[in-house]
């Protein structure tokens, strides 16, 4: 039985061989444990940050404190004890470096590790490291690799941006938050929790009082962005919390794209992970929004793990905006996440893309949301979801068109494999139509690769774990297309790793 | 936080679910129940109210025997029992085998009146029909529970009509055990008093090979709320649950099925078809939930919704629970107006458009009512299908 040796390959897969999961042994700045209005001050106070943004903390605070968690994910996990965990931490010799020069060459070392190359002339030679073989090589695709500007962000601040001068020149704004803060106070008034307001749930509002850093982009009207941007979150210090807030503003007619990566090491405890990212697109904007998760998902046992609760949401403000969100969600013990798009603008359209695959004990809650609210807004969903080992993956979505939403049009497909009987897969969409002429349309399947496709690959000659491969990549292409071209292969290789022993 | 209780509770000394209840999101009973409606009242009928009522029914002529339940007792002088044995004892009290945490069936164990216990045996092609009739009084809540067991082997058609005439509440909850080898053709009316409430838990345990078709036309009552729970028991079922809302004015209609596969190699099959005209609201809540041992399930489930008015709305929320890997699931949900290529279609062919639409209703609806095998049965409804397109028949 073929699904049977491919259960079995895939019970093997620990997830010790999550290969971001070492620690680095770097000085790091603590803030006391705990969280109270001291602590919000604190942080405001070591970022310099004006008043009316540690006010907006404390309200942040105020109405966090009187929330609850919300309950109603597929998830368990024990309580988390918001009062033992670090709300900052920072690599000590980290006190505003001009330039790399200046940075722990420990930190770069990390960084070099998780193939993250900071260096302006490494970034130049691409984002694989010379030499290194492309997983697309053995279709005799030469991968041309486009230039990167990279944010990273270690534990609760931004190493460094690079790139800047560059951006800077086509009139970019791409630095940290902290930094955008003090240099251009008054964009980030104005649009900072102008989408995930401070309330809008638990974890948003905790991050709203305690976000540490987070990147900013600014792209001025009718200007396309001259490289892709990317942050790299990577969770180093022990019992810590990462918050991080990304804000980016695509004025009239421009355009951007942005890639996101997250790593962090294997740690026994497990760690919180609680962003918050906005996206605002003006008239005729558009913002395309990528993610390869990969925090560590804990080991087979489920012990461990990054707890993901994270609130994206992307609102198309002007006529004609667009934002896709892409994401691949390979690790985390937990997540809850649900990219989102406010659909205001007439003719908006908003596009989410998703792979989620699970393994071991992982839990995976995630989906979207299209609110339409304009007229001839449209929406696309497609969502892949994989289970294996012992895991749950559940979609959740809403789509929901308001009355003056007229001719809104959505198209949801959300598809589940299962590999194994003892994973989960689970589908749960909301579907409201306040106006006749909304045409919505949703799709799910779920099954399991079939004998069929199995012994179909395998009569033409390939092995079984090169069938498998092929299927799961087929599954999930639709997907993997709207990644940008640097996020494909690293991609296809996560996938590899996700769920190694069926995937060649 | 301590939420005030509303009249109608207090009339009930029970609590009603709410919007922040996940089951009952779009139907907040705290609200839609908004006077009292006081249980156990014992309300005369008048002869010519009840006769009125019966020749209502689609199904005057169809349903061989008849049990009729007027104001939520048996009126056995208004009843056919022909081939039905007439039954001893009054069913009250909470089924074992139904879970008790659902309002609905709380509120049926408290107040419950009478209901029809059905035994069937053999085979029959002629429909028994369960006819629940409530004549214009105080507004007051009917509720019955029946029993219906088919036993191992057995065939029959089902009829459960809901008529009625003023204000009121009915809440009916049905227990259906289909045994080994058995086969139930199920077909609910609900045709409730335009100011009625309607709610209903019908609970279906599948034996072994067993076939059950199920269908429901929601059309009366302002306010409507069906349960359906069907479990797989047994090894090669095939269970099809279908429906059609026709709705307009202000009515709401809300079904929540659970599809609940507990044993390999069986099949389930939903449609369901919702017009909405003027203000009218349907919701749409499906779940099918397949349990780890229940490999090979073959589950289907799909809801389509046609909304005829600018102001008229469609929720749904088609859900999928797997746990098993060997199956083959899936579910799809579509909401929007009448497709306008074919509108402009049959236009050309010099048909009228109010004439055009209604053809268009008609076949969209029609879809849900080809599962019922009866032949006057579905004669029957898509008589009634007719009667309603041209209430509501407007050319733009």
């Amino acid at each position: 039985m073929a699904d049977l040796d491919t259960i079995e390959l895939v019970k093997d897969i620990e997830v010790d061989k999550y290969k971001y999961g070492f620690t680095s042994d770097i000085e790091t700045d603590y803030a006391p444990k705990g969280l109270n209005e001291d602590i919000v001050k604190f942080i405001s106070a070591k970022k310099g940050e004006p008043a009316w943004m540690l006010e907006w903390r404390l309200e942040a605070y105020r109405r966090w404190l009187q929330m609850d968690e919300p309950a109603w994910a597929r998830v368990s996990f024990p309580k988390i004890d918001f009062q033992d965990l670090y709300y900052y931490a920072a690599p000590k010799s980290m006190a505003n470096p001009k330039s790399l020069d200046e940075i722990d060459p420990r930190l770069l070392e990390t960084y070099a590790k998780l193939g993250i190359p900071l260096k302006e002339q490494e970034i130049l030679a691409g984002v694989r490291k010379q030499g290194e073989k492309s997983t697309l090589d053995d279709d005799g695709n030469e991968v041309v690799a486009g230039r990167v500007a990279i944010d990273a962000v270690f534990d609760s601040v931004s190493v460094v941006t690079t790139f800047k001068a560059e951006l800077a020149k086509a009139g970019v704004i791409f630095c940290s938050i902290s930094e955008a803060l003090r240099e251009h106070p008054e964009l980030v008034k104005k649009y900072l929790g102008s989408v995930v307001p401070q309330g809008d749930n638990f974890y948003a509002a905790l991050n709203a009082a305690v976000f540490s850093d987070g990147s900013f982009v600014y792209v001025p009207p009718n200007t396309r962005c001259p490289m892709e941007l990317s942050t790299y979150f990577r969770m180093n210090a022990k019992n810590t919390g990462q918050f991080e807030r990304t804000l980016i503003i695509a004025d009239k007619g421009s355009y951007v794209s942005y890639l996101e990566g997250c790593t962090a090491p294997m740690r026994e405890e497990s760690q919180l992970h609680a962003a918050v990212v906005e996206l605002i697109a003006l008239d005729d904007a558009e913002i395309k929004y990528s993610t390869v998760q990969n925090w560590y998902p804990g080991d087979a046992e489920g012990k461990g793990g990054v707890y993901n609760f994270v609130t994206k949401r992307g609102d198309c403000r002007g006529r004609s905006a667009k934002i896709s969100w892409t994401q691949v969600e390979t690790g985390s013990a937990i997540t809850w996440k649900y990219p989102s798009c406010i659909l205001r603008g007439d003719n908006s359209r908003g596009e989410f893309y998703s792979i989620a695959i699970s393994n071991g004990r992982q839990q995976v809650d995630s989906g979207t949301k299209m609110i339409h609210l304009g007229k001839n807004t449209s929406s696309r969903i497609i969502s892949k979801g994989i289970a294996a080992g012992r895991s749950d993956n559940t979609y959740r979505g809403l789509v929901s068109a308001h009355r003056k939403a007229t001719n809104a049009r959505n198209f949801t497909q959300c598809d589940s494999l299962l590999i194994g009987d003892k994973c989960g897969a689970h589908t749960v969409p909301y579907i409201e139509a306040k106006t006749l002429s909304a045409q919505f349309e949703h799709e799910a399947t779920t099954s399991k690769i079939s004998d069929d496709q199995m012994f179909y690959c395998m009569s033409r000659g390939l092995s079984q774990e090169e069938a498998v491969a092929l299927i799961v990549n087929g599954f999930v292409r639709d997907v993997l297309q709207q990644l940008p071209m640097e996020f494909m292969a690293e991609t296809q290789k996560l996938i590899g790793i996700s769920l190694e022993g069926s995937v060649g | 936080m301590v939420v005030q209780k509303t009249v109608a509770e207090l009339n009930y000394g029970l609590s009603l679910p709410h919007r922040k209840m996940e089951d009952w999101r779009w139907t907040d009973l705290r609200q839609l129940v908004d006077k009292p409606y006081p249980p156990r009242q014992t309300v005369v009928a008048a002869p010519k109210d009840v006769e009125r009522l019966l020749k209502s029914s689609p199904f005057a002529k169809v349903a061989g025997s008849r049990l009729v339940f007027v104001n939520g007792h048996l009126s056995l002088e208004n009843s056919e029992t022909g081939l039905v044995q007439q039954s001893k004892g009054k069913i009250l009290g909470v089924a074992t085998q139904i879970s008790t945490d659902e309002p609905v069936i709380t509120m049926n164990a408290a107040f419950a009146t009478d209901g029809a216990r059905l035994k069937i045996s053999g085979t029959t092609d002629t429909p028994i029909e369960l006819l629940f009739l409530a004549t214009n009084a105080d507004a007051r809540t009917i509720a019955t529970r029946n029993v219906i067991e088919i036993e191992k082997g057995a065939a029959a058609t089902l009829i459960e009509t809901h008529l009625g005439e003023g204000t009121y509440l009915s809440n009916s909850v049905t227990e259906i055990r289909v045994g080994e080898g058995a086969r139930l053709d199920r077909i609910k009316v609900e045709l409730e008093a335009a100011d009625a409430i309607h709610l209903a838990h019908t609970h279906t345990t599948l034996g072994k090979n067993t076939v059950f078709n199920d269908f429901t036309l929601t059309s009366g009552a302002k306010t409507n709320r069906q349960n359906g729970t069907v479990e797989f028991k047994g090894q090669g079922t095939e269970a099809r649950v279908s429906g059609a809302y026709m709705l307009g004015g202000k009515q709401h209609a809300d079904t929540r099925l659970l599809i609940d596969h507990q044993v390999p190699h069986c099949t389930s099959r939903e449609i369901f078809k919702c017009v909405m005209d003027d203000n009218a609201r349907g919701i749409f809540q499906g779940k099918v939930i397949v349990q780890r041992d229940a490999q090979k399930t073959d589950g289907k489930q799909s809801s389509h919704a046609l909304l005829l008015s600018e102001t008229a709305e469609f929720d749904a929320k088609p859900e999928l629970e797997i746990f098993a890997d060997d199956v083959v699931c899936g579910h799809g949900a579509t909401s929007g107006d009448l497709n306008h290529d074919h509108l402009f279609y049959l236009m050309s062919r010099g048909i009228p458009p109010a004439e055009a639409k209604s053809l268009l209703i008609a076949t969209f609806v029609g879809e849900a009512f080809d599962l019922i095998a009866h032949e006057g049965i579905k004669e029957a409804l898509v008589k009634f299908s007719n009667k309603w397109l041209s209430q509501h028949r407007r050319a733009s």
